[in-house]
């Protein structure tokens, strides 16, 4: 996969985290670049989410430096670039009032100024991005009457509706059932590949995704990033730091 | 029916009951789906330390009650953001001191008389043109912000974390939110009372939640009943010599107990 080298869109160097005296992060430093797709894997606890809460500014880190589109984060104000689904997409309050349509029209907000309306630009923007993900059909149902991978697609809807240059998924497949992932990950290499949205995405299953990935990054305390991720798990030190041995089994039904 | 509209004191009580009941419903709309309904109970009792000191120095005590109450609103965001305490405990320790403190400045003024009394349970009736004008000017304010970022109170109470990585300003707009509930709160309890303001503002909104439709027509629910509930809440007073705050709460609370039904499973 080529990259273009120019100002990337993520650029964290040296980033350090530690809850009470114990790191969570270790020297994290790594550049994210327009138009990739990323995997980020990783054991539970090894520090995953955190690095993404940080970059998202949701984390204050203990020492280090975290640059988005080139500005240093607590000057960065333009939100609406960055779309960002969390890890628990799929469950919602049930009682909480909104349609499908009040929850992508939020993806809005990171644009609205103070004392605008709703404009025409507004709404073309969330059917668009409803279209896309394909739950125009949805818009009037409750957000609690939905399936788990009805719900997974409205809230990257959401994240889309601000046409962002970026999507963070955080392991947004919880609660989801498989045939719902397979049509999720088909969808996520078509936003990279058509509309070149950059994807990052924590997951489990990078296996099924392998042959999609331009890069995965393992963190476990540490970062180690791989620019071949179907030799990734033949890698000596990535296994060591995953903490097993492990094998990458390639999905060769996947289609493209 | 319409010869109350004939009494001067009654039209005051029809127009404030009402503009209270439009803050109250909208306000504490956000307030329930942010799960920070007890909140108004808080601010009531707090507004109550305004009320005792007014009527210790003759100030006017709905002046005192809005400043007071704003002073406990931020006192309850700060801990909740800054300490590792529960918001619910966060509450629970400012009512009761909040009462305690009212309850200690009136017997230092020597005066548990009726006044205080009157803002326990509200009088609704003995409302006067002063009064109406406050309401007006700071339920004015209040009601301008509510609508200006409902769709950030919306997003926030939604979910606060993806509120915040959209670029909404989640710390000053909730400041912002416990600001005009208090105001709101302290507004309101000469009209309802201290003890029974919570009613007000949280029922509405739980019965037009039962409904289960979008947030605009929740909305637009919550404040029918809210101001149904005022409305036949007085007639019903004024015909049957009934406390108005208490005969309001009622009102509000059989249309909860009729939209239970709705959502009968």
């Amino acid at each position: 996969m080529s990259i273009r080298f120019t100002t990337p869109i993520f650029d964290v160097k040296n980033l350090n985290f530690k809850v009470r005296d114990q790191f969570i992060l270790s020297n994290v430093s790594l550049e994210i670049f327009n138009g990739e797709y990323i995997a980020i894997i990783g054991p539970n606890g090894g520090g995953k989410t955190t690095l993404i809460r940080m970059l998202l500014g949701l984390e204050k880190a203990t020492d280090g430096v975290i640059k988005i589109f080139g500005k240093k984060q607590k000057n960065f104000k333009e939100w609406n670039k960055i779309g960002y689904v969390p890890q628990r997409a799929a469950q919602v309050d049930q009682n909480f009032p909104a349609t499908a349509l009040d929850i992508v029209k939020m993806g809005r907000i990171s644009k609205r100024k103070l004392f605008s309306r709703e404009s025409q630009e507004d709404r073309d923007a969330v059917i668009e991005a409803m279209s896309k993900m394909d739950i125009l059909n949805l818009k009037d149902k409750m957000i609690g009457t939905l399936s788990g991978g009805q719900r997974q697609r409205v809230m990257i809807a959401r994240a889309l509706a601000s046409n962002p240059e970026i999507l963070i998924l955080d392991e947004p497949n919880t609660g989801v059932d498989t045939l719902s992932q397979q049509n999720f990950y088909k969808l996520l290499s078509k936003l990279n590949k058509e509309e070149k949205i950059t994807i990052v995405f924590i997951t489990h299953d990078v296996g099924v995704i392998a042959d999609d990935i331009g890069r995965l990054f393992t963190i476990n305390q540490k970062a180690i990033i791989c620019n071949n991720p179907k030799e990734a798990m033949s890698c000596e030190e990535m296994s060591e730091l995953y903490g097993i041995s492990a094998h990458l089994v390639h999905n060769h039904k996947h289609e493209h | 029916m319409l010869e109350l509209f004939q009494y001067e004191f009654m039209q005051r009580a029809f127009v404030a009951g009402i503009l209270i009941a439009i803050l109250a419903s909208i306000s504490g709309g956000f307030i329930v789906l942010k799960r920070y309904s007890m909140i108004s109970e808080t601010l009531a009792h707090a507004a109550l330390v305004g009320v005792a000191v007014a009527l210790v120095s003759s100030y006017n005590p709905l002046w005192i009650a809005v400043i007071v109450s704003i002073f406990a609103a931020w006192t309850i965001e700060f801990l909740r953001s800054s300490f590792a305490l529960y918001s619910d405990a966060v509450l629970s320790i400012l009512l009761s001191g909040s009462l305690a403190i009212a309850v200690i400045i009136v017997s230092i003024g020597g005066e548990f008389n009726t006044s205080l009394f009157t803002y326990l349970f509200g009088s609704i009736l003995s409302v006067s043109n002063e009064d109406i004008f406050t309401i007006l000017i700071f339920g004015t304010i209040a009601l301008f912000l509510l609508v200006l970022f409902a769709k950030e109170f919306y997003f926030i109470a939604y979910d606060e974390e993806l509120a915040k990585t959209s670029g909404v300003k989640v710390k000053f707009l909730n400041f912002l939110l416990v600001t005009i509930v208090a105001i709101i709160v302290a507004l309101s309890i000469r009209i309802i009372g201290t003890l029974l303001i919570g009613a007000l503002m949280i029922i509405p909104t739980i019965a037009a939640l039962q409904f289960r439709v979008g947030i605009l027509k929740t909305s637009l629910l919550s404040l029918f009943f809210a101001v149904s509930s005022v409305f036949l809440g007085m007639i019903i007073s004024f015909h049957f010599s009934l406390p108005s705050g208490a005969t309001i709460v009622l009102c509000v609370l059989s249309f909860f107990i009729a939209s239970l039904f709705v959502n009968k499973k």
